[in-house]
């Protein structure tokens, strides 16, 4: 078998129960985001665009249309010869079912896959998060510095540096320090959830913590802090760009807003990094002789007749004459009849709004989530 | 489950659309701003459960072969179905030979190869919602030797204008063929949709180029219909003819309007096309958009009335444009004001103020053209 020098897994089981009936029925990196994209577009068309051609996806909380879903690999190019998703639930085996405990082992459970392709190095990614990142440059950072580990960092604000999980790194970029959650954050570089590993190394490792009666098998937890303590060469790779955790209702809400405005800084509309997602087969978006549409990010298959403003409607939406949807998210199939006044929400999937209902209020207040249909 | 082979037929000279086709052949003109012309036969067919499709491309083959590729993206199963590019083998020395029959004969191997016993035909350049397998259940309880499927319509005078009109008898059989030159308004017109056993198809492509080395598909079924037992299906559902600009130009402005588009578009048949990637598009706080379809990946800074506007079209602050037909990826600069014009892909007006075409005379931008 030809050999892939990296091979990318997706952690993909979480559920992100923050999101609420959002993630009833689906796991986190299923939610719909974008206008037309759901979480895990994300991370599998940066792989694509990075030219990583293996990529395992690890999914367990409601698992069946992540499945199916990121199997149709055709939609991210990665269904050439040599090329591939693999979904990889927990499966049964011949000492029991083996529900993935941690995020380090759900890849534990699954060395068997990655020995089939036997590469140099594995890439560790989160499958609910929204970046656009070139992988292929943090690999070339991992060979230069001659890291066993390389984790991706980001720059976040340091008042807020005590909401992750912190790397102090000296000047060279390695890594002396790392803190989960510190209360008085020494540096503000964030663990994105992104790791590179040399796979030897990393499989080593992984059989070492099954045996670790104390391990929770987590990455942050237990292995990152397992290698930096037994003295292995861990480097910092730099990362500039959006990146966002869409873990609650708000902050899905602002990631949503964020692609509104041309010149902020999660541009999806880069030719040469596109994000790739489901073929949606539907006609183009119909603005109507009533409608108003200001500032606002619209997807195929919408009718719009009313007035929409500040907000991102998904596929097939439908706003009716004398509606009005203000700084909201209109998730797939949603329908805001005659005279619905929709504000500050976001509006699950197939949802309707009826004629003269009005949902959500203005000002700075939380995003209300609207998952059942709501009458005048 | 239609048990036919598709064909896709060559366009002859009735049917030609002025500028769009000089960098394109008919099947890959782009059509209601995220469609090409062919996506509607083709999906047709597949919809239909037609499982081989033979596609005939005239000249500039490149597009076509593109957009298609191997047809997945028609639901074209990969092992059990086939999508079949053809285009002529040999030369031609003369544009007047250059017609289906040569096509057919040029390829004649593929066609008996073809597991099929019947055989659907359709032209790329009618825009219609069409289940075959209501034309073949027609086919088979008439016992018609060849079933043409026409359309009655009220605008012969405009539209249709050089395609066959039909004269039926009691039953439903055809009793004669006549170009419409539009001096009539009420007609029955052929929508050059046939559906005949594949020997017989055989034998009248044979036929035809014993004939005249001029003769078309049409012509030979013409001159046989007092030998075969030719019959209409009268189709009843939305017809645009893209026959020249003007039915172009119409046909994208009717599809505007919602009551027009959903006797075209169907959840349940869907048009299938090839995916660009796009992201959604993104209107600005200047944005002034009514009655208009507009394709992902735009995005839009100024006033759009009445049109048509393709992927990936960036309309700059202060520019308007009213009935226009703007193709993927032009950009329309600053101040700038259309009327009445079908920009082609990837055209720049940059420094032009105005651009102002009417109902009876188009302005038509050039593909790459900047201005």
């Amino acid at each position: 078998m030809r050999q892939h020098s990296m091979v990318a897994m997706i952690l993909a089981g979480g559920r992100g129960s923050r999101l609420l009936e959002l993630t009833n029925k689906v796991a986190k990196p299923a939610v719909y985001f974008g206008g037309k994209y759901r979480i895990i577009d994300f991370p599998l068309s940066n792989c694509a665009n990075s030219d990583i051609n293996i990529v395992g996806v690890l999914t367990q909380y409601e698992s069946v249309l992540l499945n199916s879903y990121v199997t149709q690999d055709q939609r991210w190019g990665l269904d050439a010869k040599d090329s591939g998703i693999f979904v990889l639930p927990p499966r049964e085996k011949s000492e029991g079912f083996g529900l993935y405990r941690g995020t380090a082992d759900a890849i534990t459970q699954n060395i068997d896959f990655l020995d089939q392709y036997d590469p140099e190095y594995v890439l560790i990614l989160s499958g609910d998060h929204i970046y656009k990142m070139d992988y292929d440059k943090m690999l070339s950072d991992h060979k230069k510095n001659n890291a066993d580990i390389t984790i991706a960092v980001l720059e976040v604000p340091l008042k807020e540096a005590s909401r992750f999980g912190i790397m102090n790194a000296d000047e060279t970029g390695r890594i002396v320090e790392f803190e989960e959650k510190p209360k008085q954050p020494k540096s503000n570089l964030a663990s994105m959830g992104v790791y590179i590993f040399n796979w030897k190394l990393l499989r080593k490792m992984l059989v070492d913590d099954v045996k670790a009666e104390k391990s929770s098998h987590d990455f942050g937890k237990d292995i990152i802090p397992g290698a930096l303590n037994s003295g292995k060469r861990l480097f910092t790779h730099r990362f500039k760009g959006y990146w966002k955790d869409v873990g609650t209702i708000d902050s899905l809400w602002e990631a949503n807003m964020d692609l509104i405005y041309r010149g902020s800084e999660l541009d999806l509309s880069d030719p040469a990094w596109k994000i790739y997602t489901e073929d949606i087969t539907l006609p183009s978006q119909y603005i109507g002789r009533n409608a108003t549409v200001k500032n606002a990010y619209i997807n195929q298959g919408c009718i719009v007749d009313g007035h929409v403003e500040n907000s991102v409607l998904f596929t097939s939406c439908v706003v009716e004459e004398g509606a009005k949807v203000i700084d909201s998210v209109l998730m797939p199939g949603a329908i805001v009849r005659k005279g619905a006044l929709v504000q500050r929400v976001i509006v699950a999937d197939e949802v309707e709004i009826k004629e003269n209902a009005k949902v959500g209020k203005p000002g700075d207040g939380e995003i209300e989530l609207i998952h059942r249909n709501v009458h005048a | 489950m239609c048990n036919a082979l598709g064909i896709i037929n060559y366009d002859d000279a009735s049917a030609y659309v002025e500028g769009l086709q000089d960098y394109r052949p008919m099947p890959s003109v782009s059509f209601l701003g995220r469609y090409r012309l062919i996506d509607f036969a083709l999906s047709n067919m597949t919809n239909s459960g037609i499982k081989h499709v033979q596609v005939y491309v005239k000249s500039k083959p490149r597009s076509v072969f593109e957009h298609l590729g191997t047809g997945r993206q028609y639901n074209i199963n990969s092992k059990r179905g086939k999508l079949h590019l053809l285009s002529g083998e040999e030369p031609i020395h003369s544009e007047i030979y250059n017609h289906d029959i040569t096509a057919f004969m040029q390829n004649m191997q593929f066609i008996e190869e073809a597991k099929y016993p019947y055989v659907v035909i359709a032209p790329s350049f009618m825009v219609t919602k069409i289940d075959f397998n209501d034309v073949m259940a027609a086919h088979m309880e008439s016992g018609a030797d060849v079933t043409v499927a026409y359309k009655t319509i009220d605008n012969a005078k405009e539209a249709f204008i050089g395609i066959n009109t039909l004269t039926l008898d009691r039953d439903k059989r055809i009793v004669k063929f006549e170009k419409n030159q539009g001096k009539f308004k009420n007609r029955h017109v052929s929508l050059r949709m046939y559906i005949m056993r594949k020997n017989l198809f055989i034998d009248l492509v044979k036929l035809a180029q014993k004939t005249s080395s001029m003769y078309t598909l049409s012509d030979i079924i013409g001159d046989n219909l007092n030998t075969l037992n030719v019959v209409g299906y009268n189709h009843k559902g939305y017809v645009a003819c893209i026959n020249n600009l003007d039915q172009y130009f119409k046909a994208n402005m009717e599809l505007i309007c919602r009551d027009k588009a959903s006797e075209l578009f169907d959840p349940k048949w869907p048009f299938h096309t090839r995916t660009n990637d796009s992201c959604p598009t993104q209107y600005s706080p200047l944005a002034d958009v009514k009655f208009s379809t507009i394709a992902n990946g735009c995005f839009i800074e100024g006033e759009v009335r009445n049109s048509v506007l393709g992927r990936g079209v960036i309309v700059k602050p202060g520019a308007v444009i009213e009935n226009c037909i703007v193709l993927p990826g032009a950009f329309i600069g600053e101040n700038a004001k259309l009327k009445y014009c079908i920009v082609d892909k990837n055209a720049k007006i940059m420094h032009v103020k105005e651009l102002l075409g009417t109902p009876e005379d188009l302005i038509y931008v050039k593909r790459r053209d900047t201005l």
